[in-house]
């Protein structure tokens, strides 16, 4: 709900400080926006040289009667009409060439940065808001160069031009035109300050109105049970009619501008009329000269006219680009050293943790002075309750977040010291939630190593992870197109294509976040089979959830508040007779029932 | 999208609009008027100049500028009416259509309402609204203002000279021609765009989704280059449209201008040739300049037309789809059953739409003033019984009863007045605490408020809140925690008063040791209410009067604790499992 507030309420068309960073971003296109730069006074001057070669025309050959002339004047006419369509259409195509490569350029930056970014980012921001900046708010920044500020340009451009053009025309005739522009500025001004606050107003209370709808969908099954239809709904139609009043509102100060915008336009007319006929009485202007400043004064008022509506074009743009640069500014809380280091080889564990304190929010401690060690091929299994930081283990190993005190080792070293890649390239996860991608079954076995894996490795993988009959029976083998999260795969035959992925990565740790959720038992015995595979000779945490699969584990550890509370071997454990022989127990009458 | 699939749509929008044929039909006589009345210009400049021409010393221009003045004065506020009329017409269509939508939303089940997700529902109230507030305001003005224009302006343009309005014309069928052409190309390439949008924010989407393998992977520099595909073919796409746009927008300019030329050049030879005043073919380059944007906004405004009756479509959808409201259940007062009521499932089996039955046979009955515990492991159909009980899912007839009725021939109102739920999600709204109790029923004074919220323990805590009862929750506001929106949503079913009490696994997010005192406190208050208890923690369900246990939606055992806990079945297996559990987290 507050971000829809956050997003539909608009800030200052203009901010200095957004501007320069967006010029940043279109500078490697400069040389694009300043051919669009000399096209501007060029389409101005070409569309006031039609009005000024009618009144060549009408002055010159009509009223001279000169029909070759005039037939002159129109091929000029027509050559013109031909060059400003060309030109129109360089600039149009410049313009999105433009805007087009700057969205590309900034979708880019944007997915990049969110590639960098930590796991504790992504808890705090939802996917579909993320989406939301690479997609419609990068839009609205590319509306802030097409319609607004190229737009903005060519009407001022335009402007000057026709000022330009009347001056030299008649100066005195063009006076007497302009003296209605004071009026129309403050006209313009008037309204269009009252056109703003009443859109603002509309903002906000369209904020408002979506606000208790999106509650009232959200909590319609509280308003059916308490029965409180009638009275929600009253309030809906309150805020309804109150949005309703407010649009209203705003379309009466911009309907009044646009329609007395156009009266003075009309007004300029008359007084054109009125002084151009005295001059022509007078001998001081020709007809034609009068006909071509009645064609530049709609042409005049235009630009004036719709400066406003770009204004709310710019103010959008800029609310965008803000929570774009927001977004870029937010710095991985993970990062790699600045001067990477290899381990020296040490006798030390595998893994070690050693005093490890970790919470996701302030200090609601998950792990607690957590300590214990892996050694290199050893396999441990961590069991524990839920919710006991079996998982968070997983995830501070391979830096998906940093302790909060103690450290966590990796073949002796911290793990803050590693690079970053080399440290996920040591360590490799089986999740509990198998995610495959969008793209043929190899490239999904591949992942980040596509093009390193040879052929034998990856038949070598597919069979250690008893995927060989999986992939024949696909239509397209390996290059089966998998759908997204690969829907068009059982749940077994995931899991299955996972482990291959992980025999791909061959990593020299491996930790093994077991999946919770069954699959069938033939399936369940593949599955099993080419897990034995994986772990043999490896160093492998496992995490269990089911306590079914740690019998083969070398040892058992049992988290317990945070810290390993017992440890040992799964026939020793249960003889202690201590959490891991309760664990055991329901584990076991849990399957029974 | 196919005209024929939008007959119901547009049927559906002439009810509405049918509703301001007055205001429409006002807004169009203004707009005609407007639309004379500007044309009307170039006619009283025609003149003067005529006059000018024919007298140019003693002219009487004074005559046509005041016509002009006049005539713009006319333009402008019948343009205004126009607006006023038609915008203002469109409004109300959207307010009335919003409205509309809301009530069909409250008659939706709310499983329904998970269904189509927040989201969707949210894009047809608001989007889709105002698209269609689009065709019926700006849509419609600009269709009928363009209508008018081509009949007034050619009108005119016939009046002065037949043969140059033809030579004027002229370049317009090439112009439709050449349209129509680049319509086509531009619909089949912003397809092509739109659709390699889709395929970029799926990405977009699926990487972000998947982050933990592609970090855990280091598989940043692949998504990448993923990326960098899809993006960089959605930017060969978007340049393909623009190439074509840029090629169409001013080639229509161009065509437009040529007509221009050959009234200059035409009509100049008739001037020269005596044929025409001069002011005639000023005023004729006035008329056709009349029609330039239209002819421009032509086919903006035939994509106006159709995405509004795509989205009208959309929002019937939902309005057409909401179950028809009960009659009773909008009366403020309903009996209700006053003392605690006797509830019965009788052979009740119940499947969701697409999956497998939740309950299978399930017969049990609850005596009036008798707490009856269901336990079972989490998607056993615990939940399903409150919601069928509560009728927020239509139970098979002949199934669920209240007081020996079947409670799909209860009104809905009386039958909801009588249960106070508490559902296992407890829903806050953004409001004041104090209304989240209540939630404004008229009967409910801040004593009874404080009252239930006594009774749920929680009130103590929210009187130690800077500003107590008034304090705003929600996302605007304070964020209580599970435990305590839990309690404020308990007291907002005691606050009612309610005979029937169902609570559905209401306290899964506090300590045993917190239920075990909210319980304490309750007991008193529960006394002479039937209670429906459903729970996963037996510990909770030990002190009801009976207790039922539900496996993968069947009943499998029926008793007090102490008879099930003596037959070693599947309570006795749960209980030792719970035990258990109790002394791990106790260690």
């Amino acid at each position: 709900m507050r971000d829809v507030e956050h997003d539909e309420i608009l800030g200052r068309a203009f901010d200095r400080r957004l501007v320069g960073r967006l010029a940043r971003i279109a500078r490697p296109h400069h040389r694009l926006i300043a051919a669009a730069g000399v096209l501007f006074p060029l389409i101005a001057a070409f569309e006031l040289v039609q009005p000024f070669l009618v009144k060549i025309a009408i002055d010159d050959h009509i009223l001279r009667a000169d029909w070759a002339g005039l037939t002159g004047v129109a091929a000029l006419f027509l050559a013109a009409l031909a060059v400003l369509a060309i030109l129109r259409a360089v600039e149009s195509y410049l313009m999105n060439l433009t805007g087009q490569r700057v969205m590309h350029d900034l979708r880019a930056a944007i997915f990049r940065h969110l590639l960098r970014l930590d796991a504790a980012f992504y808890d705090r921001y939802a996917v579909g808001r993320l989406m939301t900046r690479v997609l419609n708010d990068v839009e609205a920044v590319n509306e802030a160069f097409t319609s607004g500020l190229f737009a903005v340009i060519g009407d001022i451009v335009t402007l000057v031009a026709v000022v330009g053009a009347m001056l030299w025309l008649d100066w005195r005739l063009a006076l007497v035109t302009f003296s209605l522009v004071p009026v129309l500025a403050a006209v313009a001004a008037w309204f269009r300050v009252r056109a703003r606050d009443a859109y603002r107003e509309v903002r906000r209370r369209l904020a408002r109105l979506n606000a208790f709808l999106q509650e009232s969908i959200q909590g319609m099954t509280v308003i059916q049970l308490f029965a409180r239809e009638a009275h929600e709904h009253r309030a809906f139609r309150r805020l309804n009619a109150d949005y309703r009043r407010m649009l209203f509102r705003s379309t009466i100060w911009e309907a009044s501008l646009y329609a007395s915008v156009e009266a003075l336009g009309s007004a300029a007319l008359a007084v054109l009329l009125w002084y151009g006929a005295r001059q022509i009485a007078a001998e001081a202007l020709t007809f034609g000269t009068l006909v071509a400043f009645i064609q530049y004064t709609t042409r005049f008022f235009l630009p004036i006219r719709d400066l406003g509506a770009k204004y709310t074009v710019m103010q959008a743009a800029m609310a965008s680009a803000e929570r774009i640069f927001e977004l870029l500014d937010v710095v991985p809380a993970v990062q790699a050293p600045p001067a990477t280091s290899r381990p020296a080889p040490t006798n030390a564990a595998a893994v070690e943790f050693s005093s490890v304190w970790f919470a996701y929010e302030d200090e609601r401690w998950v792990l607690r002075d957590c300590r214990f060690a892996v050694q290199r091929g050893e396999h441990v299994a961590i069991v524990g309750a839920t919710g006991e930081g079996k998982t968070t283990c997983a995830r501070l190993l391979n830096r998906f977040y940093d302790v909060a005190r103690g450290r966590v080792l990796l073949e002796g070293m911290d793990v803050r010291e590693w690079d970053l890649a080399a440290l996920r390239r040591h360590v490799g996860v089986i999740f509990q939630d198998t995610v495959l991608f969008t793209g043929s079954v190899e490239s999904n076995l591949q992942l980040g190593l596509d093009g390193r894996v040879t052929r034998p490795d990856l038949d070598r993988a597919i069979d250690a992870a008893h995927c060989r009959r999986l992939v024949e029976t696909l239509p397209r083998g390996l290059g089966e197109e998998l759908l997204e999260r690969g829907a068009n795969l059982s749940h077994g035959q995931r899991q299955l294509l996972a482990i291959a992925r992980a025999l791909v990565y061959n990593p020299a740790v491996l930790v093994l976040d077991e999946a919770t959720s069954s699959v069938d038992p033939e399936s369940e015995a593949l599955i099993r089979r080419a897990l034995a595979r994986l772990v043999e000779g490896r160093t492998t945490i496992t995490i269990a959830h089911r306590l079914s699969t740690v019998q083969s584990a070398d040892r058992i550890l049992v988290l317990h508040r945070g810290r390993v509370h017992e440890e040992g071997r799964h026939a020793d454990l249960l003889r202690a007779g201590g959490l891991y022989a309760r664990l055991w127990e329901i584990s076991a009458r849990t399957q029974q029932g | 999208m196919a005209a024929a699939g939008l007959g119901p749509a547009a049927r559906a929008l002439s009810r509405y609009l049918s509703r301001y044929r007055a205001r429409y039909a006002r807004g169009i006589a203004c707009l005609l008027t407007a639309t004379a009345s500007s044309l009307a210009i170039p006619w009283a400049v025609q003149r003067a100049i005529e006059a000018l021409e024919a007298d140019t010393a003693r002219a009487a221009i004074g005559r046509y500028v005041g016509l002009v003045l006049l005539l713009a004065a006319t333009n402008g506020i019948a343009r205004l009416g126009s607006r006023f009329s038609i915008m203002g017409g469109a409004q109300r269509i959207e307010h009335d259509l919003r409205n509309d939508l809301y009530a069909a939303l409250q008659r939706f089940p709310p499983a329904e309402i998970a269904r189509r997700t927040t989201g969707d529902l949210m894009t047809r109230a608001t989007s889709d609204a105002s698209a269609v507030r689009s065709l019926v305001g700006f849509g419609a003005v600009s269709f009928i203002g363009t209508i008018a224009a081509f009949v007034g302006a050619l009108t005119a343009m016939v009046s002065v000279d037949p043969w140059l309005t033809l030579w004027a014309m002229a370049p317009y069928p090439i112009l439709i021609v050449v349209a129509k052409r680049a319509n086509a190309r531009i619909h089949a390439q912003t397809d092509a765009a739109q659709h390699q949008l889709g395929v970029l924010s799926s990405t977009v989407q699926e990487h972000l989704a998947g982050m933990s393998v592609v970090r855990a992977y280091t598989m940043e520099e692949h998504a990448a280059r993923v990326f960098d595909a899809a993006n960089g073919e959605y930017l060969v796409r978007s340049l393909r449209l623009a190439r074509t746009m840029a090629a169409f927008v001013p080639l229509t300019g161009a065509i437009t201008g040529v007509g221009a030329l050959i009234v200059l050049w035409l009509g100049g030879r008739e001037v020269i040739a005596g044929r025409l005043s001069l002011g005639a073919l000023v005023a004729f380059n006035g008329y056709l300049a009349y029609l330039a944007w239209p002819t421009l906004a032509l086919g903006w405004t035939l994509a106006l037309l159709r995405r509004g009756l795509t989205s009208m479509a959309r929002v019937q959808e939902i309005i057409d789809g909401a179950p028809p409201r009960e009659a009773t259940a909008d009366g403020e007062t309903a009996p209700r059953s006053a003392t605690a009521p006797r509830i019965g499932f009788e052979n009740l089996t119940f499947a969701y739409d697409d999956r497998g039955p939740a309950l299978r046979d399930v017969t049990f009955e609850i005596r009036p003033g008798e707490t009856v515990a269901v336990v079972g492991p989490t998607g056993s159909g615990k939940s399903t019984l409150g919601a069928l009980l509560a009728r927020l899912w239509e139970p098979p007839p002949g199934t669920v009863f209240l007081d020996g009725r079947d409670v799909r021939t209860l009104p809905l109102r009386a039958l909801r007045g009588t249960i106070g739920y508490v559902p296992q999600e407890a829903f806050l709204f953004s409001r004041s605490v104090s209304d989240n109790v209540s939630l404004e029923r008229e009967a409910l004074d801040a004593a009874r408020v404080r009252d239930a919220a006594v009774a749920s323990g929680v009130a103590e805590e929210i009187e130690g809140f800077p500003r107590g009862w008034q304090t705003v929750v929600g996302e605007r506001g304070l964020t209580l925690s599970g435990g305590q929106r839990q309690r404020v949503a308990l007291a907002r079913a005691l606050a009612g008063d309610p005979s029937l009490i169902v609570l559905d696994d209401v306290f899964a997010s506090v300590d045993a040791a917190k239920e075990d005192e909210i319980l304490r406190q309750l007991r008193p208050r529960l006394a002479g209410r039937t209670v429906l208890l459903m729970t996963h923690r037996l510990h909770a369900a030990q002190a009801a009067d009976r207790i039922v246990v539900l496996v993968d939606g069947r009943v499998v055992q029926q008793g007090t604790h102490d008879e099930l806990l003596r037959a070693d079945g599947a309570y006795a297996q749960l209980w030792r499992i719970q035990q258990l559990e109790a002394e791990i987290a106790g260690a």
